[in-house]
């Protein structure tokens, strides 16, 4: 479907685009300055990248970002699935579970976790993973939802398994790739939350790249603009890769058969 | 392409019960090695469930099933080897056509090179070769379950299930696709079961149609058998269509129906002399009567089917409308409002239950 703008629509996609745009170039330009602000240079970038902690604060980040992501589609996927199959009356108790995280304050949380956690998980950095998985459950569990409410589910199951598939090559082969975008979105919302999740990381005393920024930037306001930058445009440069990874494949395919 | 000799499938009193509702009562239905049945029935008649629980994707509350002297009543679908079709298109999005072909095999860990030519094979079977590289949204729906079927095929199934596969697509293609998969069926040799709501279809594919009507299975036997000598009237009804004409049973097996005597089977409902005798369309003639009597009718409307065309006509007697088929050429002698006198043809017939 075609939306066709009118001069109404292009007045306000540019208010939102000046909207956005404004801080972000802002920022930048701030971040770009050096020599109180007589020069632009990329002394602020250069000061962050040489302060103590920044890159193993950053793998950090990207470690428990990929974990959490990791155990969400373990979780999420087949029990999203099972909701859509046999499993329809769990479906409302499941959606419930999933949204709970949402009114459930951090802070009683990151206490929960703490006195309730077996010790062996609180003894690692990585428990942080488990928690953004909880924390992440509304959003992951509404992207696969909507994701599998779109395609004949039902239908594509028992033909993969009527052909001799296992449940297992159903969902890998099958299930997932059809849902490509909704997977993705998925992981995109549990990496994004992961990398940016300051709160519970900073209660259950751990370092992450969120609370090493707090740290440093304390007495530096354009190295932390600058950092902001950097962490925004990574960012972005993420959810571009999770988002255009499919479309290249199914590019190539179309080209092929051209 | 290989020909499997063909597996004979035995279905053993099945009954099928969703809650309260028998959607399969005792259903027991026996198919020879190769052959082709096709279950015809109403829409909601258990078509589906017969074939579902064939294929394992649901479980009967009795019954067994005997797969090629096998009991295979509670071995899961995906162990079946069973090929199956679905009404609704049920190729996978993110594969190729051939992918799609080849992904019974991918499972069972064929190499890629063995699946690529089965793949390649099969596609050709289903003249679909040139699109091997397609993915199901470039494909017409017609493709698309010409693919289902290749697909099916791909594991070499013990047996195919087609669940109204022809339904989604228009007319002319339908036709057209019915006939490649009584073609293709032929050649390799799978026994077969295929469900259909459409009577032509049935008839046109089918070695043996099986009737089916709320659960149960009424008549199982060859088209002709079905359509000239149904077994009782729901069948008779349901297949084809038919007039019901009043008359007086004379004896216990003939009636007097229009002024002439046949031969009829079945027992009148209420005990009356009086009943309703089923007679075929096409085994009514015309004539054009000089006046009108209680043995004419009044000619009230034509349908042009083509070769064919449809008179439908009002006794005069008790005002029952009536049908006849005549062809088209002979048609056009008895225009709306003339007096006819109405000629069966058929030597026997059934007696409305
Ligand atoms: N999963 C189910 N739960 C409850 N009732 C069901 C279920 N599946 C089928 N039924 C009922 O069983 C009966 C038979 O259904 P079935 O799908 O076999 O009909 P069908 O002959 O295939 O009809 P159609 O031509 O419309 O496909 C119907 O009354 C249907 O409502
Ligand atoms: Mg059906």
């Amino acid at each position: 479907m075609k939306l066709k703008l009118r001069p109404a629509h292009y007045l306000i996609l540019l208010g939102g685009a000046l909207f956005f745009v404004f801080p972000l170039m802002a920022a930048v330009e701030f971040s770009l300055r050096t020599n109180q602000g007589k020069s632009y240079g990329l002394a602020n970038y250069r000061w962050f990248l040489h302060q103590d902690g920044f890159r193993p604060n950053l793998f950090m980040s990207f470690k428990l970002a990929a974990l959490t992501a990791v155990l969400v589609l373990a979780l999420m996927v087949p029990t999203v699935v099972y909701t859509h199959l046999g499993g329809a009356k769990w479906r409302r108790l499941i959606e419930f579970i999933c949204l709970v995280p949402l009114v459930v304050p951090v802070v009683s949380f990151a206490i929960g976790a703490i006195t309730a956690m077996p010790t062996i998980f609180q003894s690692s950095p990585y428990e942080l993973s488990f928690l953004y998985v909880i924390i992440s459950l509304p959003y992951t569990y509404r992207a696969l939802d909507v994701g599998l409410s779109s395609i004949p589910l039902t239908t594509l199951v028992e033909a993969s398994r009527s052909i001799g598939a296992s449940s297992r090559h159903t969902l890998q082969f099958v299930v997932v790739p059809s849902i490509r975008s909704a997977v993705n979105g998925a992981i995109f919302l549990a990496i994004a939350l992961s990398l940016g999740e300051f709160t519970l990381a900073v209660l259950l005393h751990w370092d992450t790249f969120p609370t090493w920024i707090n740290n440093v930037s304390q007495d530096n306001v354009l190295g932390a603009i600058s950092l902001s930058v950097f962490a925004l445009f990574g960012a972005i440069f993420i959810v571009l890769i999770v988002a255009l990874a499919p479309n290249i494949r199914k590019s190539e395919k179309i080209e092929e058969s051209a | 392409m290989k020909s499997s000799s063909g597996i004979a499938v035995h279905l053993d009193g099945l009954t099928k019960r969703f809650g309260s509702l028998v959607a399969l009562n005792n259903f027991s239905l026996d198919i020879a090695p190769a052959e082709l049945v096709a279950l015809l029935g109403p829409s909601g008649c258990g078509k589906t469930t017969a074939l579902r629980i064939l294929g394992g994707l649901d479980v009967p509350t009795e019954g067994r099933i005997v797969v090629g002297g096998q009991e295979i009543s509670h071995i899961s679908a995906n162990k079946r080897n069973m090929g199956m079709v679905f009404q609704a298109y049920s190729l996978f999005p993110s594969m190729t056509a051939e992918e799609n072909v080849a992904y019974g095999l991918r499972v069972r860990g064929v190499n890629t090179a063995k699946r690529a030519s089965r793949a390649k094979e099969l596609l050709e079977l289903v003249g679909l070769s040139t699109h091997a590289k397609h993915l199901p949204n470039q494909l017409s729906g017609g493709q698309q379950q010409r693919v289902a079927l290749a697909r099916a095929l791909a594991i070499e199934p013990s047996v195919l299930l087609l669940d109204e596969p022809l339904s989604a697509l228009d007319a002319k293609v339908r036709t057209q696709l019915r006939d490649e998969i009584k073609r293709i069926q032929r050649e390799v040799g799978t026994t077969t079961l295929f469900v259909t709501h459409d009577q032509e279809e049935a008839m046109a594919i089918a070695d043996r149609v099986g009737v089916m009507s709320a659960g149960n299975l009424e008549q199982c036997a060859p088209p002709a058998d079905v359509y000239l000598n149904p077994i009782n009237v729901k069948v008779a009804k349901f297949v084809g269509a038919m007039n019901a004409l009043p008359g007086i049973l004379t004896s216990a097996t003939t009636a007097d129906v229009l002024g002439q005597s046949i031969r009829v089977r079945g027992e009148s409902p209420n005990g009356s002399k009086e009943v309703r005798i089923l007679i075929r369309p096409e085994q009514l003639g015309l004539h054009l009567a000089a006046e009108a009597s209680e043995h004419t009718a009044t000619i009230t409307g034509h349908s042009f089917l083509g070769p064919l065309t449809r008179i439908t006509a009002r006794l005069n007697r008790d005002q029952t409308n009536l049908f006849v088929a005549l062809p088209s050429a002979q048609a056009m002698n008895f225009p709306i409002a003339a007096s006819v006198a109405v000629v069966i043809t058929a030597d026997h017939a059934l007696i409305e239950g």
